[in-house]
């Protein structure tokens, strides 16, 4: 390629006409670098979310055993929904824990990241202990508060009994077995929320706070006019997590109280594994998938245009 | 001379390179001959769910069978309980890659059988095979005339008692199936382990985890049964159903058994019956390896189940099916066979502490690893497994009438629902599963 360029004003058309080709081509190259790039992540995508997600609609339109022949019944699945108490008592528990879970699970994390953000001696091993239940599999948190949160022999229950308090039906009792969920699931939650504000809190420069303490602004209103809005972008991004994580608990519910006493901690996704495994009605399951799938949808966009006006009116 | 030397000599070292490069042509089609051999090896999968002994006691009959048939090789797939299977073989078979085999419920062949997942066994095992079969359990694996798995082995529900106290109350357990207690005797042990033997809560009851079918026995010791003879309609709203509701919910207002052992809850009872939270077991000849391990503060033995006006108990027990993906029917059929040969029956249920299906080993006295005394009175129990009962459990569509028991069920144990509105709207879902 070298060999073919030739200097400004020099004679022979070819020579002149091939870089220009190059460059298109360059620039075709260049436009083709980030698709290249995005590529893994779209053809995984598609294949284990988006794919599925389409196969998932087709089978809400049809009556299927999964061990079975298909048989179509159009939108019947989606008119049941509407008229099965079930589903309505799964959607409220549903909310019901998110709105127990996700306020308090940001609330805490905020507050553990901003006394993690300071000089503490044993600061790092404070971070990886409440981060640890994060890393560890759903299944194994669930089991090691199945066991702390145990009526019989539980290790909350034990301390209750020394502190003259006595025992708590924590997951027999209708009344205490949500309770029981929403502080199990804080104890997840809490180090994935803290590890994203102390990341926030972390690329807020110090130069606005020495401001502030110059202009003799209290800690209260440094929190107040610098932390909390410039934490804003984080808080919206946990919000969304948050609440999609609220929707789609699963794991944790099925070790602990596989959705009972009665349907007291029956949640959405319980109810579609139930469908789709126990009484073998994927159809029906999937239904309610696809409607899981457009409520979160739902969300996110409202959380989305929300978090944009908030940025800028900022 | 040297030249002919020289010719001889390479002449030798060509012959000499060709018989090496023929022996190892040769070699190798010998080789690859032998390697053909072992890849033609016929590979069955089999999945199955076991504690400890189970396992141990598939892999002694699937050792039986490869020593015999060395060509076949038998590739155990082992889960922690019956659901992680049926979700295992329900997913395979959707994506066509179902194993050749799997361990299955007499309650589960109906719905498997009448999607065609099973491969119908007719004609790989003739009648003759089945006729040492109880009648039962080849009731059990018939599926509108037709065979879709062979019975394995059989359990049932006999009463475990915590010996020391009940020694502490002064109460001897029923020595014999004609002297098992009444419902009211039962009572009133577990009110007197409750409150003189120290015990927390008189007894449990295992049936968590959805396996709300073992209420039923206690609906047929009271003269009732969920469907009607022709298992064409629900029953339950009915005196004895909601007598038999209100007796078992009763457990719970009383606090008789801890209020986490109701049917969703994920509690293992035997776990309380081992560290002494509970005085009596209700549960089934399987748990006899657990307590035998863990349970070393107390004595324990085991007696007949109550009874009101009739006697009854569950139809436990598991079968073998092959399935329609399964690509050496005829082979997978032929393990099935072994499996369940009088041999291979008699080692399985002795070590991992089942009954037998088979009519001539039933009389048989068996060498049970463990408590032999104690398996006798879950041998005699069986005895009372009422026919009907069996008929119900083993519906296609019985899987979401055992939903619907175990939703409802649990609503009356846990949240006080009132017997008569339970009843109402468990055979309301029945209705609806029947098609009524």
């Amino acid at each position: 390629m070298s060999g073919s360029r030739t200097a400004p004003g020099m004679l022979g058309a070819p020579t002149e006409i091939r870089p220009r080709v190059g460059r298109r081509w360059a620039g075709r190259g260049q436009l083709l670098v980030p698709y290249i790039f995005i590529a893994p992540n779209v053809l995984l995508f598609s294949a284990f979310s988006f794919l599925p997600l389409l196969y998932a609609v087709y089978i809400s339109l049809h009556d299927w055993s999964l061990i079975g022949d298909a048989e179509w019944l159009g939108l019947h699945n989606y008119l049941r929904l509407g008229r099965d108490p079930l589903f309505w008592r799964a959607l409220s528990n549903t909310l019901l824990y998110a709105l127990a879970t996700v306020p308090t699970s940001m609330a805490l994390g905020l507050l553990l990241a901003l006394a993690l953000n300071r000089r503490l001696p044993g600061r790092s091993l404070l971070r990886s202990i409440y981060f640890m239940p994060v890393v560890v599999s759903a299944v194994a948190t669930g089991t090691i508060a199945a066991w702390l949160f145990n009526d019989n022999y539980g290790v909350i229950n034990t301390l209750l009994v020394h502190l003259g308090i006595g025992r708590i039906a924590w997951l027999s009792t209708p009344q205490w077995a949500l309770p029981s969920l929403a502080i199990a699931t804080l104890w997840v939650r809490l180090g994935f929320n803290m590890i994203v504000y102390l990341a926030a809190l972390q690329s807020i420069p110090s130069l606005y706070y020495e401001a502030a303490r110059i202009d003799g602004a209290s800690a209260l209103r440094q929190f107040r006019h610098i932390t909390v809005p410039l934490l804003t972008p984080a808080t919206f991004l946990l919000l969304i997590l948050n609440i999609i994580h609220s929707f789609q608990v699963f794991d944790l519910i099925y070790v602990m109280t596989s959705g009972g006493p009665g349907f007291s901690t029956t949640m959405l996704v319980q109810y579609i594994f139930k469908s789709a495994f126990v009484t073998s009605e994927m159809g029906y399951a999937s239904a309610m998938g696809v409607a899981l799938y457009a409520l979160i949808l739902g969300f996110t966009i409202v959380q989305w245009r929300a978090s944009r006006q908030a940025e800028n009116v900022m | 001379m040297e030249a002919r030397i020289s010719n001889t000599a390479a002449s030798s070292r060509r012959f000499g390179r060709r018989a090496l490069l023929g022996a190892g042509v040769a070699g190798g089609v010998l080789g690859g001959s032998r390697r053909a051999r072992t890849q033609t090896k016929t590979t069955i999968t089999m999945a199955v769910w076991g504690a400890q002994a189970e396992e141990a006691a598939f892999n002694a009959a699937i050792a039986a069978y490869q020593a015999l048939h060395p060509d076949i090789a038998i590739r155990l797939e082992l889960s922690g309980n019956s659901t992680q299977v049926y979700q295992l073989v329900d997913t395979r078979l959707a994506g066509r890659q179902a194993p050749d085999i799997f361990r299955i419920q007499y309650q589960q062949v109906g719905r498997y059988a009448a999607a065609r997942a099973l491969a119908d066994l007719g004609p790989h095992v003739d009648a003759a095979y089945l006729t040492d079969f109880a009648p039962a359990f080849r009731q059990a694996v018939t599926y509108k005339g037709r065979v879709f798995a062979i019975p394995h082995h059989t359990d049932t529900f006999a009463l475990y008692y915590n010996r020391d106290m009940l020694q502490k109350i002064g109460v001897e357990a029923p020595a014999s199936l004609a002297q098992s207690w009444s419902w009211q005797d039962f009572l009133l042990v577990a009110r007197d382990l409750k409150q003189k033997a120290g015990a927390p809560f008189g007894f449990a009851m295992s049936w968590q985890n959805m396996a709300a079918y073992r209420w039923l026995p206690f609906l047929y010791q009271h003269g009732g049964q969920l469907l009607n003879a022709e298992l064409t309609q629900p029953m339950l709203a009915g005196a004895a159903g909601v007598e038999t509701i209100a007796w078992t919910q009763s457990w719970f207002k009383e606090g008789l058994v801890p209020p986490s052992t109701s049917i969703k809850s994920s509690e293992q009872p035997q776990n309380l019956f081992a560290n002494g939270t509970i005085g009596m077991l209700l549960g089934g000849d399987w748990q006899i390896p657990f307590l035998e391990k863990t349970m070393t503060k107390f004595g324990w033995g085991v007696t007949y189940m109550p009874r009101d006006v009739a006697m009854a108990s569950d139809l436990g027990g598991n079968c073998l099916a092959v399935t329609r993906d399964s690509k050496h029917p005829e082979v997978a059929a032929d393990v099935l066979k072994f499996m369940a040969s009088r041999e291979a029956m008699r080692d399985f249920v002795s070590r991992a502490q089942f009954l037998p299906v088979r009519s001539s080993l039933m009389g048989e006295k068996l060498p049970y690893a463990l408590r032999p005394e104690a398996m006798q009175v879950f041998v005699e129990q069986s005895a009372t497994i009422p026919a009907h009962l069996v008929s119900t459990v083993t519906m296609p569509v019985f899987s979401k009438i055992n939903n619907a028991l175990g939703d409802q069920l649990d609503l009356a144990f846990t949240s006080g629902q009132d017997p008569a509105a339970t009843a109402k709207a468990i055979d309301a879902q029945v209705q609806a599963v029947l098609g009524g």
